[in-house]
């Protein structure tokens, strides 16, 4: 049994549905471009980056929860008027962020392992 | 015989061992330890480790005695520059928008501000400079330490946690960028209890109401200035004069501007006392140094901005003989930012004589750490710095004020090219622009080589940068006059400067 809660959303509404169900809880959250049926993603950073991420959840902190998701297709991800673009303000993808706070990891940022280490274990 | 055999084991462990490890590897743990993340710290740590050395930075901040507290970054980032300069454009903007009905914009009723929303924002902002200073020290493999750092010996750094857990680095080379922190006067009941400095007002979640600021240096009058910009009532108490070590006439401007504009100045005056009411409201005694007179008045905030201190005192400098001027407290510091130990350095706010300034902390510190990594000797030129004074009207300036040209050169010695002009923007708000200024400090004789260059107006920091890299290529006033201005702009009427102070002629300065 982990130690924190992953949950799985696509698309901002199930976002923002999965946020306001677990108010007041420490949220990572990962964004990426979606997978396809053989589950890869068409944006090559989130591939490479996902295994990084992943190795490291083992960091997360006690009772906290992990977000994965999924964007949107290419062109979804593409329209600068995106919800995630406007509202979350998201640059790119992947994203790794802590919710509500300034922490962030931004595309090859997300390369690093000793950088997502840090994030899940600064306070 | 127990006893002995207790003592010699309580030296085997804290220093022996110690000793030991540090023979058998014949080397440090590491290259350099920096205590200090501040602009010069974080500078200096971050060029070392990109010119392959092992570095660590300490950088720990002692709550303020309101308990505020921030992260990495130093003061610049935390309760300096960053969120002056914000709140200063969150109270220019507030007259812009007056102006803007001058030009067109209806705008329905008479517009407020909201202490909270700009604190939130400019503190998010702060979060996330902190949060990118993390990400480069990991980036750049630089060993961050959230402790408490102090010298036990030339090359042993002591780091402590607040609950007094202890670590010790040995480091070849030490650098000391503890930089300052705000001075509570020490004679006046009720200072330190009711009053706060710069490192809490912009971690304040509410907002400050009417305030009282007390002193009359740049920090008191950025502060005081964007107090009143954002529609409060706020004082400044002057004990003698503004804006001290800046050149006088340009200060007066600077002080002029903020009494037309509403900031109330007591001027020759000092405090006596704090007391709080019942109310909750800060009651200040004060005393009127030129009439005898006691004066008292209630503010919701008192804001002391009377000096800072450098932070020394608990890094263990005396035991090490690590010289401090004994006046100032700071480090006694050699043109290379040594100290009087050898492999021990110090730079900064910290270092004696050194302008207290983010930009001059980070390029010493990249010098040094290229000095101390074996790449070139180049020492850091401390003149011709440009400064600005963010008051609600901005004050920038490069090389001497008038009164140290007069003191090196005599006052038949310079030549003192000065203008009264007027924004172009404040024609239409019908804007006062009677303290918007400029001069131009020269030699007299030869080609006129410029010594300073002092302006009051808009976004002075914008125009003196470019002016400042004229100062350090050796421009003269000749220079000057072959520059043709940018138009219609403010920056220009430097250029276009003819009228002498010697000659007594009207310097204001006409439309084209």
């Amino acid at each position: 049994m982990a130690h924190y809660e992953e949950v799985t959303v696509r698309g901002y509404d199930e976002f923002s549905q999965a946020i306001s169900e677990r108010k007041g809880k420490d949220i990572f959250a990962y964004f990426s471009g979606n997978k396809d049926a053989q589950g890869k993603s068409w944006c090559p950073d989130c591939v490479t980056a996902e295994p990084v991420v992943r190795g490291e959840m083992t960091h997360l902190p006690e009772g906290s929860v992990f977000i994965y998701c999924q964007v949107g297709e290419r062109a979804y991800w593409k329209d600068s008027n995106n919800q995630f673009k406007k509202t979350l303000k998201l640059s790119g993808v992947p994203t790794l962020l802590r919710y509500g706070t300034p922490q962030k990891l931004v595309e090859d940022e997300c390369f690093k392992s000793d950088l997502v280490r840090m994030m899940f274990t600064e306070d | 015989m127990a006893a002995l055999c207790r003592c010699r084991h309580r030296w085997k462990r804290n220093n022996c061992l110690h000793v030991l490890t540090r023979n058998l590897t014949g080397k440090y743990d590491y290259d350099l330890v920096v205590i200090g993340g501040g602009s010069g710290g974080l500078a200096c740590s971050k060029e070392a480790a990109q010119l392959g050395q092992k570095v660590a930075v300490l950088d720990y901040v002692e709550p303020t005695a309101k308990g505020t507290k921030w992260g990495l970054g130093g003061t610049c980032v935390n309760v300096g520059c960053i969120p002056k300069k914000l709140m200063h454009q969150a109270a220019l903007l507030g007259t812009a928008v007056k102006d803007a009905q001058k030009y067109g914009w209806q705008i329905s009723g008479p517009i407020c501000h909201d202490w909270a929303t700009m604190a939130d924002a400019v503190q998010n902002h702060v979060r996330s400079l902190n949060w990118g200073h993390r990400v480069q020290l990991q980036d750049k493999k630089v060993k961050y330490l959230n402790l408490r750092g102090s010298l036990l010996d030339e090359h042993t750094v002591r780091g402590l946690t607040k609950a007094g857990k202890e670590t010790l680095l040995t480091a070849k080379n030490i650098v000391i960028a503890t930089g300052g922190r705000p001075k509570y006067p020490t004679n006046i009941p009720g200072a330190m209890e009711h009053g706060m400095t710069s490192d809490d007002i912009f971690w304040m979640k509410t907002s400050p109401g009417k305030t009282l600021v007390v002193g009359a240096s740049y920090v008191a009058l950025e502060c005081a200035g964007f107090l009143t910009g954002i529609g409060l009532d706020a004082t400044v108490m002057v004990r003698s004069i503004a804006l001290r070590g800046f050149d006088q006439q340009m200060a007066g401007l600077v002080t002029d501007y903020m009494e037309a504009y509403g900031t109330k100045f007591v001027k020759e005056c000092v405090p006596k006392r704090v007391d709080k009411l019942s109310s909750g409201a800060l009651q200040v005694t004060w005393t009127d140094t030129h009439t005898g007179s006691e004066h008292k008045d209630t503010y919701d905030s008192v804001l002391w901005a009377v000096g800072r201190a450098p932070e020394t005192k608990a890094l263990g400098l005396d035991k090490l003989g690590v010289q401090l001027k004994k006046e100032s407290g700071k480090i006694i510091v050699g043109a290379d930012e040594s100290t009087s130990v050898p492999n021990i350095f110090a730079f900064g706010d910290i270092g004696e004589g050194r302008p207290e300034l983010t930009p001059t902390a980070v390029k010493a510190g990249k010098l040094l750490a290229r000095r101390l990594a074996g790449h070139g000797k180049e020492l850091m030129n401390y003149d011709n710095v440009a400064t600005t004074v963010f008051t609600p009207l901005e004050y920038g300036c490069v090389g001497l004020s008038e009164e140290e040209a007069e003191e090196r050169h005599g006052k038949d010695g310079i030549e003192v090219y000065h203008a009264f002009y007027k924004p172009l923007e404040f024609s239409v708000a019908e804007r006062d622009a009677s303290q918007c200024y400029l001069k131009v400090v020269c030699e007299r004789g030869g080609d006129q080589k410029i010594l300073g260059l002092h302006f009051t107006g808009p976004n002075a920091g914008e125009v003196t940068q470019g002016f400042a890299l004229g100062l350090q290529c050796g421009a003269t006033y000749c220079h000057l006059l072959q520059t043709v201005g940018i138009h219609p702009t403010c920056a220009e009427e430097l250029t276009k400067v003819n009228i002498t102070k010697r000659s007594g002629l009207n310097a204001t300065v006409s439309g084209c």
